[in-house]
C-alpha cells in the first residue's frame, strides 16, 4: 500500500514506522525537518519537508496514486482541509483524520471523513482505568 | 439579517465597518486572539466576540443556528473552510462566503459547497483583465447552481456586434444583455438598442458561452 502521512509528530512517526515495517511504502510530510529525527535510522520511507497543504509537495509524494492519506498534523483545521483535498481532489480511497475537538470530529465524520478524536479516546481510557483500578483495589 | 463574520484582521475589520452602517442587520465579529478582540471591542463595541469560529460549540453559543450568512475571512484557509462547513451542515446557515488565501484552494472550496469565495489574487486579476485588450470578457460573479455568470464586456471597434441593434445579434442561447453603458450613461437595453464600439456591456451568460461572447464583442477568438 502507498501511504502518505501528514505530520511527523509522535503519532505520525509511530504509525509511519509501523506501516513501513509491515512492508508498506510510506511518505511522511512535515514542515519542520527536526520532526524526522523521531524516526529511527532503519526507517525506509520518504521524508519530505513542507506543508501537507502544499499541492506541489503532495505531487512530489505521489498523492494521486496513494492508497491512503493519514492527517495527524497538530491543527484540526489543517488536517480537515488536507484530508478533504486528498479525498475529493485526488481521489485517495482511504483518508484518516485526527481531529482533537470531539464535536468537530463528529461533524466531519458525518461529512464523509474517517475521523478520530484523541480527546474522546483519552477520556474514555482515563475513565476506564479509574474504574478498573478501583475495582482491583476493592478486590484486593 | 443576522451575519457572522469570522476573523477580525484587516479584512474582517473593514467588513465590520461596512456592515455596521447597513440598517436592519445584526452583525457579530468573531476574533480568536484575545488582545485583538478587546482592541476591536473598544472601537466596535458589543458586536465583537472573543472565540474560535471553527469551533462548533462556540458557533452555537453565538447563535449560528439563526444566522442567515457566515463570512469567514481569517488568514487561515483551514479555519475558514471549517467555519463555513460547520455553519452550513451543522447549523443550516443558508449562505457562506469564504476568503481564500491560497488560490489553489478555490476549486476545493467550491466543490465542498461554499457559496462564494473571495481571493485577493482573483480581485487583482480582474483588475488586470480589464486593462488587457485580449481579455475583453471579465467575469464579475458566478450565479451558483444556474451555470450562469455575470460578465463585463468592452465592445471593440469593428466587432460583429458593433453598430447593430441587439435584436440582430446572434447571442448564445440563454445569454442576456442586462445593461449598456454608453457615452450617454447607463441604460437598460431593448431589442432596438444599437451597440457601439466603446460601450461597456454587462451581460448574464452561460459559463460555456464566454468564447462566443468574446468573438461577438471583439471580433476575434481568445489569444492562444
Amino acid at each position: 500500500m502507498n501511504v502518505v502521512i501528514m505530520g511527523c509528530g509522535r503519532v505520525g512517526s509511530a504509525v509511519a514506522v509501523r506501516l513501513s515495517n509491515e512492508g508498506h511504502s510510506v511518505s511522511v510530510i512535515d514542515p519542520e525537518s527536526f520532526a524526522f529525527s523521531r524516526l529511527p535510522e532503519s526507517f525506509h520511507g520518504r521524508c519530505v519537508v513542507g506543508s501537507g497543504n502544499d499541492v506541489r509537495i503532495l505531487g512530489d509524494v505521489g498523492i494521486a496514486t496513494a492508497d491512503a492519506f493519514i492527517a495527524v498534523a497538530s491543527g484540526d483545521n489543517r488536517n480537515i482541509l488536507a484530508s478533504q483535498r486528498a479525498k475529493h481532489i485526488f481521489g485517495v480511497a482511504t483518508v484518516v483524520t485526527r481531529v482533537k475537538d470531539p464535536e468537530r470530529s463528529e461533524l466531519f465524520a458525518q461529512l464523509g471523513l474517517q475521523t478520530f478524536s484523541p480527546t474522546t479516546i483519552g477520556a474514555e481510557l482515563a475513565h476506564a482505568a479509574l474504574f478498573s483500578s478501583t475495582t482491583a483495589s476493592v478486590e484486593v | 439579517m443576522y451575519i457572522i463574520v469570522v476573523g477580525g484582521g484587516i479584512v474582517g475589520y473593514g467588513l465590520a465597518l461596512e456592515l455596521q452602517v447597513l440598517p436592519g442587520h445584526e452583525v457579530t465579529i468573531v476574533e480568536r486572539d484575545n488582545r485583538r478582540a478587546s482592541e476591536l471591542r473598544d472601537e466596535l463595541g458589543e458586536m465583537v466576540v472573543n472565540g474560535d469560529g471553527s469551533e462548533v460549540a462556540f458557533l452555537e453559543q453565538i447563535g449560528a443556528a439563526r444566522a442567515d450568512l457566515l463570512i469567514a475571512v481569517t488568514a487561515d484557509d483551514g479555519a475558514n473552510l471549517v467555519a463555513c462547513q460547520a455553519a452550513k451542515h451543522r447549523f443550516g446557515v443558508a449562505r457562506t462566503i469564504s476568503r481564500v488565501n491560497n488560490p489553489r484552494n478555490e476549486e476545493l472550496f467550491h466543490l465542498l459547497g461554499i457559496d462564494s469565495t473571495i481571493s485577493a489574487s482573483q480581485a487583482v486579476m480582474a483588475q488586470i483583465e480589464t486593462t488587457l485588450p485580449e481579455h475583453t470578457v471579465v467575469p464579475l460573479m458566478s450565479l451558483k447552481g444556474s451555470g450562469l455568470t455575470v460578465v463585463d464586456l468592452h465592445l471593440q471597434d469593428g466587432a460583429p456586434a458593433d453598430g447593430r441593434p441587439i435584436r440582430d445579434i446572434r447571442l448564445p442561447e440563454k445569454a442576456l444583455i442586462s445593461l449598456v453603458v454608453g457615452t450617454d450613461g447607463p441604460k437598460v437595453p431593448d431589442g432596438d438598442t444599437v451597440l457601439h464600439s466603446g460601450d461597456e456591456v454587462i451581460a448574464v451568460i452561460p459559463v460555456d458561452a464566454e468564447e462566443t461572447m468574446r468573438e461577438l464583442i471583439t471580433g476575434r477568438p481568445a489569444a492562444g
